[in-house]
């Protein structure tokens, strides 16, 4: 117990700075992949064929393959291919790549939500407003978004939810987030080896996080709630 | 259409912004000093590199990879990485070198151009500590089931053996299966099982009992590198002037040196 108490400073100073590494891999992500992941949607909802013949083809090769694999070919192909580690291998350039492959992948399970929820929106009010006179840009931006970020937030939570723990893919590439810095105490990391109750902390750190966020998304849900 | 062929005109330069990457042809020396830091590719391996109370990279190698950037006027940078991945991470530049107690296997050398070996290391097998009577030849460990860190040399002395065995992912992993009873032992380095194993460590349980075979622990650089002369010397120097000891002493392991 006294050996835990001693330990304890240490191991959470290493899991938090791990989890900032965790927390800024997942904003960057979500900040990143709201906005392409609506442009991908544009993409595969085109009246041009061949876009949105290519954009779905894209759309099916990333969420048709693993993430893993994905971060392993945007980290490592540009170097072993092309003589020309356009990343770095310093903890900036993991996390550029990291970021990278993340903002793709999400984006491209966000694009398949927003036009489930584009094209749910009755076709009628499309109509009334070409009759109105409005374009389609307008038709979008002040009829049709407001409806689709309602009807798309459960959908959404869901994949948040599931980008948190996502996140831990990172590691392939050794970018030092959370389970990292956890299980760096089971093969020994400053003194302490063979522990494995940092990584029950991990965990925690990973339910508190999903819980403020169920929460936080909840609310949203609610304040969306107009519109009947 | 227009719209098709912009996206094409995209592609098209994305590609050619890879393409640009190769300059002119650079010796692996020059590139190094070129862009000023020497990239060192390590784990967390006490006492060969691991990190001081400030977070600092100390151990024996990480010392010795300090001082051999100082004499190639570079700052030295080190870098954690995934051990699976240690070839890729050289090959593709990510890192200049593989400094981390890497025993130097058949897969490593026929991969990379290393130094000359610089420290003795043996394969070991460790068991709980109140079994280890049992298992003190070779033949005794015919019926036991061994986990091994996939692609180590443990792996490699295992399977010469003939034994049934379990990759994981790590050393460490390897010690954590024994210690939950999933394997009854696993085969890991000496100078990692002395520092981990028995009194006063996390695994006061385990102990280690006889050594596999003898190796010997290198520095790994890309093919062709013209490197490797430059540390050969640098280890000679080091070791001719007494600092290479001095250093070796410091982390206490001097009695693993080898001549240079």
């Amino acid at each position: 117990m006294d050996l835990f108490i001693e330990q304890l400073p240490v191991v959470l100073e290493a899991l938090n700075i791990g989890f900032i590494q965790t927390l800024k891999l997942f904003f960057v992500t979500l900040l990143g992949a709201f906005p392409l992941g609506l442009i991908i949607a544009f993409g595969s909802m085109s009246n041009f064929k061949p876009l949105s013949y290519l954009t779905k083809f894209i759309v099916w090769i990333v969420r048709g393959t693993p993430l893993m694999i994905q971060l392993l070919i945007i980290y490592y192909f540009p170097g072993l291919v092309f003589h020309n580690p356009i990343w770095g291998g310093g903890e900036g350039g993991r996390f550029a790549a990291a970021a990278v492959s993340f903002i793709i992948n999400y984006a491209c399970y966000f694009s398949e939500i927003y036009r489930g929820g584009i094209q749910g929106i009755p076709v009628g009010q499309e109509e009334a407003g070409l009759v109105l006179g409005l374009t389609k840009t307008q038709i979008f931006f002040k009829v049709k978004l407001l409806q689709m970020i309602k009807k798309i937030v459960p959908a959404m939570s869901n994949e948040i939810i599931t980008l948190v723990k996502d996140t831990s893919l990172a590691r392939i590439i050794a970018l030092q987030e959370i389970i990292w810095a956890g299980q760096a105490f089971m093969k020994g990391s400053q003194g302490i080896s063979g522990a494995i109750w940092p990584l029950f902390f991990c965990a925690i750190y990973y339910l508190i996080w999903n819980g403020v966020l169920t929460v936080l998304l909840g609310k949203l849900e609610k304040k969306l709630d107009f519109f009947r | 259409m227009k719209k098709f062929l912009a996206l094409m005109l995209v592609v098209a330069m994305g590609l050619a912004m890879f393409g640009c990457g190769s300059k002119k042809e650079q010796t692996d020396m020059e590139y190094v000093k070129d862009k000023g830091t020497l990239v060192v590719g390590i784990t967390d391996f006490a006492p060969m590199d691991y990190k001081d109370e400030n977070g600092n990279w100390i151990g024996f190698d990480a010392d010795m990879a300090t001082a051999f950037a100082q004499k190639l006027g570079v700052a030295v940078e080190f870098v954690e990485i995934d051990w699976d991945n240690k070839i890729m991470e050289l090959d593709g530049k990510t890192v200049d070198c593989i400094w981390n107690g890497m025993t130097l296997t058949a897969e490593v050398t026929s991969a990379m151009d290393c130094s000359n070996a610089y420290c003795n290391n043996a394969q070991v097998v460790i068991v709980s500590k109140d079994k280890a009577d049992q298992y003190q030849t070779i033949d005794s460990l015919k019926d036991l089931t061994f986990a091994v860190e996939a692609g180590s040399a443990g792996e490699e002395q295992v399977n010469a053996l003939g034994l049934k065995s379990t990759p994981v992912k790590s050393q460490a992993d390897a010690l954590m299966e024994v210690a939950a009873g999933t394997s009854d032992a696993a085969v890991i380095d000496s100078l990692m099982a002395a520092a981990m194993v028995g009194e006063g460590t996390g695994y006061e349980n385990l102990t280690y009992t006889i050594g596999l075979n003898s190796e010997e622990y290198g520095v790994g650089f890309r093919k062709g590198s013209d490197l490797v002369a430059e540390i050969n010397q640098f280890f000679a120097d080091s070791m001719a002037d007494g600092t290479m000891k001095t250093c070796a002493e410091k982390y206490k392991v001097q009695a693993a040196l080898c001549e240079q």
